[in-house]
């Protein structure tokens, strides 16, 4: 677990090397569960309703599952999405929808939250020697009770309304044709941003790094602390955009959501290929993870199998993901080794 | 049971036919936090009541905790407070019975009229000697919401439940496929996996994802407010919208504004300012007259909001009664 092990960019030269690529692994997952599924959902899994059904929940739990996969592969957790994703909602909606103002301080405001609370997260991280599974364990709780505490003191109510202004809903939560959410455009845009900084700018060889030895990533002079409070600036940034878009979205907030998405992006970054001891992974893994988690979670809908197993499948799916990633991942290191 | 009742019942009326000639009935009622949303609803219906209870020489006073982290050992000590500051009627919700029963059996052995309203059942009331329970019942709730879709089209009834094992949403689902089946017609459920929860985008596509994949489902219950915002968008985005009709239980304003917009068919209300407003009468008619309600268990719910009532109902949310 050197610091310039698996570093997955550039193209592949041939079909060795592609089958060598830690992704690869995902992406063979991917095509099985499409395939699964396609052969029990039938026409309509195949068809714009079944891509745009699984590309929606894909879209929300992958930009969070970006930078939370940043994180793992410096090593680090955040727990914390799953707060932020309600405590930027509930801002954006007091702000537009109980103070009455223009739907872009509501906007900013849910965003500036996410990048305060990953600040906070990131700073705690870099200065004290806790594990940062504790200390965002922490501050999810602290901004669960801030976010309901604050809601029931401004609003009296534990759900707050807003009419989103029709540009805002346009850009961040309007469908095409009443099926493709625009925020899987934004995945993309996260994607291609985040695929840049991790694989082309110098930035990405740094949190590669610090997931691989933190010590001699300080020695080697990278400033560990600025890396690691901009991963969770980015993650809690990532968290208050998808709260900020399903405000806009369905024009009500409700302090207990959200819990869902801190396991569910762990889960799409572990499918993924991301080591969960950090070092090793790629955004082309994250997001073919993303795709092979929402397969099967809407699948599960379109096949005809009892939805009361639902759960069954998703977690079996998880660890046979994770065991043919070890397996891909053995076999690109013993081959390299072998050079 | 009924022995004791009426025991408990002859006396209060002696104590209370003395209170009539004091100063009229001062009643204590226990209740959640004011600034709950829905218990300042009940507080607002037992402080209307209380204008009459004023007006014959009363009072009414709220007792509710500051938080619910400890509730049932809280509200016990709330009804005791009631007692010692010389309660002549106590109305209180029977949320914890371990741990609030002894305070209630308190309250019935000192001679003082009870009602049991929000929580608890008849079956409360009738197990701690009380007048009368004042309140909804959640199985009945699914019914009135299966009955009214299978009334208004709707054949074949699909409740999606977010929190599987939950029991009051597997009484919510229950009820509504009884209703279903009262009409005539038949509903199934839906579960939604652990890593939907709390996440309506989640609730949306899976509800959409089930409508197309079973065609002939036109009647969808919703058990939480958000999942009603949720799926009224699942229905949307299957291309169903007008062939798929959704009630669900309680309401905020963003379903208010569906229903008025028709895009959800119809809410279950339990109608909590009825609850305050009723334990407070018939108590305060008892203590000061001696009258009675023989109808035992008086359900406040289920209300149903819908097209014929939306307006009045926008208007009662305003005011705080809904």
């Amino acid at each position: 677990m050197s610091p310039d092990a698996p570093r997955t960019s550039g193209p592949a030269a041939s079909i060795g090397n592609l089958i060598r690529r830690p992704e690869f692994g995902t992406l063979i997952g991917t095509i099985v569960v499409y395939a699964f599924f396609a052969s029990l959902g039938g026409k309509v899994f195949l068809g714009a309703p079944g891509w745009s059904a699984f590309l929606t929940m894909a879209a929300e739990v992958g930009i969070i599952a970006l930078p939370v996969g940043l994180l793992m592969i410096a090593g680090e957790l955040d727990i914390s999405v799953g707060a932020v994703v309600p405590a930027a909602a509930l801002t954006c909606a007091l702000v537009s929808g109980h103070y009455d103002l223009p739907t872009w301080y509501g906007v900013l405001a849910g965003l500036a939250v996410g990048l305060m609370i990953g600040f906070i997260n990131g700073y705690l991280v870099s200065r004290t020697a806790i594990p940062s599974l504790i200390i965002t364990i922490g501050t999810m709780f602290g901004t669960m009770g801030l976010t309901l505490g604050l809601t029931v003191l401004i609003a009296g109510s534990t759900g707050v309304f807003m009419t989103p202004d029709p540009v805002a809903k346009l850009m961040l939560g309007e469908s095409i044709n009443f099926m493709f959410r625009v925020t899987i455009f934004w995945w993309l845009g996260f994607a291609l941003v985040i695929y840049y900084l991790l694989h082309v700018a110098p930035w990405g060889n740094w949190v590669f790094a610090l997931g691989g030895d933190r010590d001699s990533a300080r020695n080697a002079g990278i400033p560990i602390r600025r890396v690691t409070i901009g991963l969770y600036m980015l993650s809690g940034f990532a968290a208050a955009f998808v709260g900020v878009s399903q405000v806009l979205t369905f024009g009500s907030a409700q302090v207990a959501a959200g819990q869902a998405f801190i396991f569910n992006s762990i889960m799409c970054v572990v499918i993924g290929g991301v080591l969960l001891t950090g070092g090793a992974g790629s955004v082309v893994g994250i997001v073919l993870g993303t795709l092979t988690f929402s397969i099967v979670n809407q699948g599960i809908f379109f096949s005809g199998l009892d939805p009361n197993y639902g759960s069954i499948i998703i977690g079996a799916l998880l660890l046979i993901a994770v065991m043919s990633n070890d397996t891909f991942r053995k076999l690109a290191l013993s081959y390299a080794t072998k050079k | 049971m009924k022995l004791s009742t009426f025991l408990a019942t002859t006396a209060a009326l002696a104590i209370g036919a003395s209170a009539v000639y004091a100063e009229g009935a001062d009643i204590f009622v226990i209740g959640g936090k004011p600034d709950d949303p829905f218990w300042s609803i009940v507080k607002r219906g037992a402080e209307d009541a209380a204008l009459v209870v004023e007006a014959q020489g009363g009072s009414v006073t709220w007792l509710g905790p500051q938080n619910y982290d400890n509730l049932g050992v809280d509200a016990a000590e709330l009804i005791r407070q009631a007692i010692d500051q010389g309660a002549d009627g106590v109305i209180g919700p029977n949320w914890v019975p371990e741990a609030m029963d002894p305070a209630f059996q308190a309250v019935v052995d000192a001679g003082i009229p009870l009602v049991i309203y929000n929580a608890g059942g008849l079956e409360a009331a009738d197990r701690l000697g009380a007048l009368n329970y004042v309140g909804a019942v959640d199985y009945l709730a699914g019914v009135a919401g299966g009955e009214w879709l299978g009334n208004n089209g709707g054949t074949v009834g699909l409740c999606v439940n977010s929190l599987p094992g939950a029991a009051n949403i597997e009484d919510y689902c229950n009820g509504f496929a009884e209703g279903m089946e009262n009409t005539g017609h038949t509903a199934t459920t839906l579960p939604l996996p652990a890593t939907a929860q709390g996440n309506v985008t989640a609730v949306a596509q899976a509800v959409r994802a089930h409508l197309l994949q079973n065609p002939d489902i036109n009647a969808v219950f919703a058990t939480a407010n958000l999942d009603a915002v949720g799926i009224v968008q699942g229905i949307q985005q299957a291309g169903k919208a007008g062939q798929v009709q959704i009630c669900g239980i309680n309401f905020d304003e963003a379903i208010l504004t569906n229903i008025k917009s028709g895009q959800q068919a119809c809410a279950i209300d339990q109608q909590g300012y009825q609850q305050g407003f009723y334990a407070v009468s018939i108590l305060n008619g008892h203590i000061n007259y001696g009258l009675s309600i023989p109808t035992r268990e008086i359900l406040t719910g289920p209300g149903v909001v819908d097209a014929s009532n939306i307006d009045a109902t926008m208007l009662g949310a305003g005011k705080g009664t809904r």
